[in-house]
Parts: structure tokens; sequence; C-alpha cells
């Protein structure tokens, strides 16, 4: 069984961040450290490899590499790209037409104290497919530093739909740079979500789509910054055609680390609509949450609205609460749980109650 | 010995609402405050459970013999204190069943709710939306997931529809006849504005009150009748 390349204490890593047993998912891969542990597939459809055999195997693949990415776009970047060493990560490639019944899962672990990974994967959605994901990553308590750099590059093609969900949870001494880039092609779906829970020294997000005619891209993050965490999200979205829709909606809660969320719109074509909400909520007189939405209407006939708040628990709220019989800090987890809401979030059931967990460790700083 | 007001004043920074007000609810009675509007009355119980932004700045709160000044609101409830709000803040994303787990009282939230006509309302958020009367019936439907045994209601009838408002009386007549925590006798302090949940419930006592003070305390039909006939005044002597 592939569950027995992991170790007990891996799978109990990476159980809380998604990860099943492979017979529940069509496609499996898992990265740990600077190696490919799983990378199988249960359905004919779905092809999963480590990319440097992708690159080998299918000529197209190296066509898609770097494409949606500059080279040059930042050091991080041009360190990839002049990379001499065969890339690192995960090939995904979902074929033409697919209904994939059961997810597809895909991991990263880093369980090396101190060290630095660099990560490349390529997705690709074939046209007309169907696909859930889950995606998540993970350090074991023992790593509390480390410098994670990852670059995404995902193709859902023309009528494809794609479901993700995503979950982090690295260690409070890491930095991470993640670099996605999105191409949402005419017609087709991206529903993503994505949780980050855990502590982390320094997290810059780093993500760009092009949606295209027809086509609608939502996403939904819970973002939550514990004391000595600074998240940082830069997020561009193009509404490149005509029909183009985008919701984002992001709910951050600063207990005591920092959140600076800086989301843009760009209507490129008449016909497009988008949105962008952005709640948050401060528990704490420490760290800072900045939310900075931002529009830009290229193309007259683009409809584009933002939302944002910044508010903290009100004590009127958390007196109602404490007087029906609950302690300072139950009230605060309730009126927390309530505000990131969970229950709208897209969750595979058997997550569901683990991120509730994680939450609530998370508020009381014991992740 | 149950609950003791022993000249309490209470104010909102320089402002002082309540002047030297005295009363006593002992366990098994329940008593009525009467006042017109802005009198003083909702913030008697908003001091009593300890509810912001009112400051004691004079005499005593007691429970069972024991000051609750200064203790926060949870560690009133703990001592056997609840009360149903009157306009109970709005808590989007935590539904009426995590309200209740979060109490532990999943199993009362199944028994009660149908009785308060809200068995649909288990998936609701939190007085999101709630009208008028779902609000009064929600903060009662609380109280039997919370099992206090002081009562402290804010106008539980005003808003609620005629089609309800005999549920709301039975029920809270309901808790107040059911025994409390180690089958203590529950006590009530109730706040009416039109008197009508008086039909409904065995009042002990009732206390007028104007300008946050209490003018007089007598037996509740008879002070009720003389407010419709004289106004929020002491009767003469």
């Amino acid at each position: 069984m592939p569950e027995d390349i992991l170790s007990s204490e891996e799978t109990s890593i990476l159980t809380p961040v998604g990860f099943g047993a492979t017979p529940d998912r069509a496609a499996t891969s898992v990265l740990a450290d600077q190696e490919i542990r799983i990378s199988e597939s249960n359905d004919p459809n779905v092809v999963v490899l480590p990319l440097q055999t992708a690159l080998e195997r299918y000529d197209w693949v190296q066509d898609l590499m770097l494409n949606l990415i500059r080279p040059d776009e930042n050091d991080h970047v041009q360190q990839a790209a002049e990379r001499v060493e065969d890339p690192l990560g995960h090939f995904l490639w979902v074929k033409d037409g697919a209904k994939v019944r059961l997810p597809v899962q895909s991991f990263t672990l880093l369980e090396t104290p101190q060290a630095r990974q660099f990560t490349h994967n390529i997705t690709v959605i074939g046209e007309g497919a169907e696909v859930e994901m889950i995606s998540g990553a993970a350090v074991p308590a023992r790593v509390h530093a480390g410098h994670h750099v990852s670059i995404e590059e995902t193709y859902i093609r023309a009528g494809a739909k794609c479901r993700s969900i995503s979950i982090e949870n690295w260690g409070e001494g890491m930095q991470v740079h993640s670099y996605s880039r999105t191409e949402v092609a005419e017609g087709a779906e991206q529903t993503s979500n994505q949780i980050m829970l855990g502590p982390v020294r320094h997290h810059l997000s780093d993500t760009k789509s092009t949606v295209g005619a027809n086509a609608r891209q939502n996403d939904q993050a819970i973002i939550f910054a514990p004391k000595g965490t600074e998240r940082v999200f830069d997020t561009v979205t193009h509404l490149t055609a005509p029909g183009a829709q985008c919701e984002s909606l992001a709910r951050m809660v600063a207990a005591g680390g920092i959140i600076l969320n800086r989301a843009r719109l760009v209507g490129e074509a008449s016909e497009t609509v988008g949105f962008l909400g952005c709640d948050g909520l401060k528990l704490s007189d420490a760290g800072a949450l900045e939310a900075v939405p931002s529009l830009t209407a290229i193309a007259e006939g683009s409809q584009l609205s933002h939302e944002a708040s910044v508010g903290t628990v009100g004590a009127e709220k958390l007196a109602y609460l404490m007087a029906s019989g609950l302690s300072e800090d139950a009230a605060r987890d309730l009126i927390v749980q309530g505000f990131l809401n969970l229950k709208d979030q897209y969750l595979p059931d058997e997550l569901r109650a683990q991120v509730a967990e994680m939450i609530g460790a998370a508020k009381s700083g014991g992740m | 010995m149950g609950l003791e007001l022993r000249d309490l004043s209470v104010g909102v920074g320089d402002a002082t609402i309540l002047h030297d007000i005295s009363l006593r609810v002992p366990p098994g009675e329940a008593h009525v405050l009467l006042g017109p509007n802005g009198s003083g009355k909702s913030t008697v119980l908003s001091a009593i459970m300890g509810l912001p932004p009112f400051e004691v700045t004079g005499g005593d709160i007691t429970y069972d013999g024991a000051s609750l000044v200064g203790r926060p609101p949870d560690e009133r409830a703990a001592k056997g204190l609840g009360m149903a709000f009157q306009r109970p803040p709005e808590l989007p994303g935590v539904t009426v069943r995590d309200f209740a787990a979060a109490l532990g009282a999943e199993e009362a939230l199944q028994r009660e709710a149908s009785e308060l006509d809200l068995a649909a309302f288990a998936e609701r958020d939190l007085n999101v939306g709630f009208s008028g009367g779902e609000i009064k019936r929600f903060e009662v439907l609380k109280l039997f997931l919370q099992g206090p045994d002081l009562l402290l209601f804010d106008e539980p009838e005003s808003g609620v529809d005629l089609e309800h408002i005999a549920a709301v009386g039975a029920a809270v007549t309901r808790l107040l006849k059911t025994p409390g925590r180690d089958g203590r006798q529950r006590s009530a302090l109730l706040i009416t504005h039109t008197g009508v949940i008086l039909d409904h419930i065995d009042a002990d006592k009732a206390h007028i009150m104007a300008g946050g003070r209490i003018l007089h305390s007598g037996p509740p039909r008879a002070l009720f009748q003389h407010i419709q006939r004289n106004g929020y005044v002491a009767p003469a002597a």
C-alpha cells in the first residue's frame, strides 16, 4: 500500500491537512523534503507524475513550464528557472472530458529543520473535465524553521470544472513564498478554498489568475495569524474576455499576528463581473490587519465591486454569550468560529471537524 | 436568600441612571418591574447581570448573600443567574445549534424548541434576521438551555404576536415552576411595559419605577390597574 511508504508520524501530520487513504482518492502525490514519496493514480483518466518524469514523457509539458509566470519575475522564480538540478514537484493531468469521481490529493511535507525546499507543480485540468482536489502542506512539530518556495502553474482548460481545498499548516519559524498562477479558460469554472491557520514567521502568497470568456473563478480563504506570524497576500485577477466572472472572499483573524491582504481585480473586457470581499477580525492589541482591495476597470461594461471591513470582537456579543454561561474564552471561540463561517465553506465532511479543531487550537496558540 | 439590591446606584460615564434602588426577590417568588420608557428598568437587569456599559456607583447587589458587584457575567451565570435580553446582539455564523452545543444543551434544544415554535431554528444564525417575536421566544428558549435559578426577563412579551404570547407565558411559567439546580425553587424579576404577561404568570410583587427610582411596591394586579388609571406614580397613601 502506498500509505506504507509514509511513516505513521507522516500520516498523522498530513491527515489534519486532508490526507486520506489512497484507495479513497483518484490519485495521490506526496512530496517530502527533496523527494517525491508517492505519485500514484487509481484512475486511468488522471495522470500524476514527478514533474521531471512528466517532462521526459510528454513533450508538451515543457511548454507549460514557466509559461504563466515570467522566469525573471522575481529572485525566487529566477533561481527556479536557472536551477541545474531536476525540478522537484508534481505534475497532475486530468484528461479531457474525465469526470473524476474521487478527489485527487497532493501534499508537501518539510521534515528537516532549517531545510530549504523549492517546488514547482504543474496542473492541467483537460477540456470538459471535472475534478475535486485536496492539497495541503505541513511540517512535524519538531521543525520550527525552514524555507519553502513553491511555484504553481495551473491550467483549467475550456469547459472544465475544478473544485479545490487547500490547507496549510507550517511551523512558527518557517518562511514560505508561494507563487501561484492560474489560467481559467473559456467556460471553465474554478472554485478554490484555502485555509491557513498555524503560525508561520513570514508567508508571502503571490497569486495571479486570468479568467476567460464565460469562465468563473470563486475563491474563499480563511486566514489566521497568531502571535509571531506575518502573512502577506498579493492577489491579482484579470477578467480577460466577455462573460468572465470572479468572486473572492477572505476572512482574516489576527490573534497577535500581522495580515496584509492586497487584492486587485482587473476588468479587461466588457460584460465582466467581479467582487472582492474581505472581512477582518482582530483579537488583541498586538499585530495588525490591513485589507487593501483594488479595482481596475479597463473596458466599458466591466462591473467590479468590493467590500472590506476590519473589526474586533464586540463587547456586547461577548457579554451576551458570557451571560448565557460561557466563559470569556469559550465565547470568543464561538464568535471567531462564527466569523470564519465554516459552515458556508466548501469542505469535505471528513475535514470539517478537523479544521474546526485546528481553528480552536490556532486561536489558543496551541498549534 | 435570593437576590437583593441594597441602595443600588448605577451609571454610565458621568450620568447616574439608577438612584438608591432596594428590593429583594427571595427564592420561589416572581417580581415585576413596571415603568415608563427610560425609567431605568432595563438598567436594573443589566446591572444585576453585569453587562456593559453599566457601572455600579453605590450600594450592592447580592445573590444568596454574596456580592455580585465587579464579577463578570459568566461568573454570575455560574451562580445561577440568567437573562432573557430585550435586544440581543446578532451573531452571524453562529447557529442556534452551535450555541446550544457550546452550552452542552443540545438535548434541551431538541426538547424545548417546538414548544416555542422554534423547532426549525437550529440551523439559523443566532438572532440574525429574527423578527421581534422570534427574538423574545428564543430568549425564553435560551433560558431553558441555560437552566438558571434566577430568571431575568426584559419585556418578554413585547413584539410577540397574539398567537405566540400564550406560548411565551406558558414557557415562562413552566420555567418558574420547574425546580432549578439542586431542586431549588426558581425566582424571577420581569420587566413588562404592557402588562399582558401578567395574564399568564403568577407574579408575587410589583415595583413601580420612574426616574431611576422605585416609587412603590405592592400586589401586581392592583398596581397595574392603578397605573392604567393614574400613570406611573405612587398610589396615594
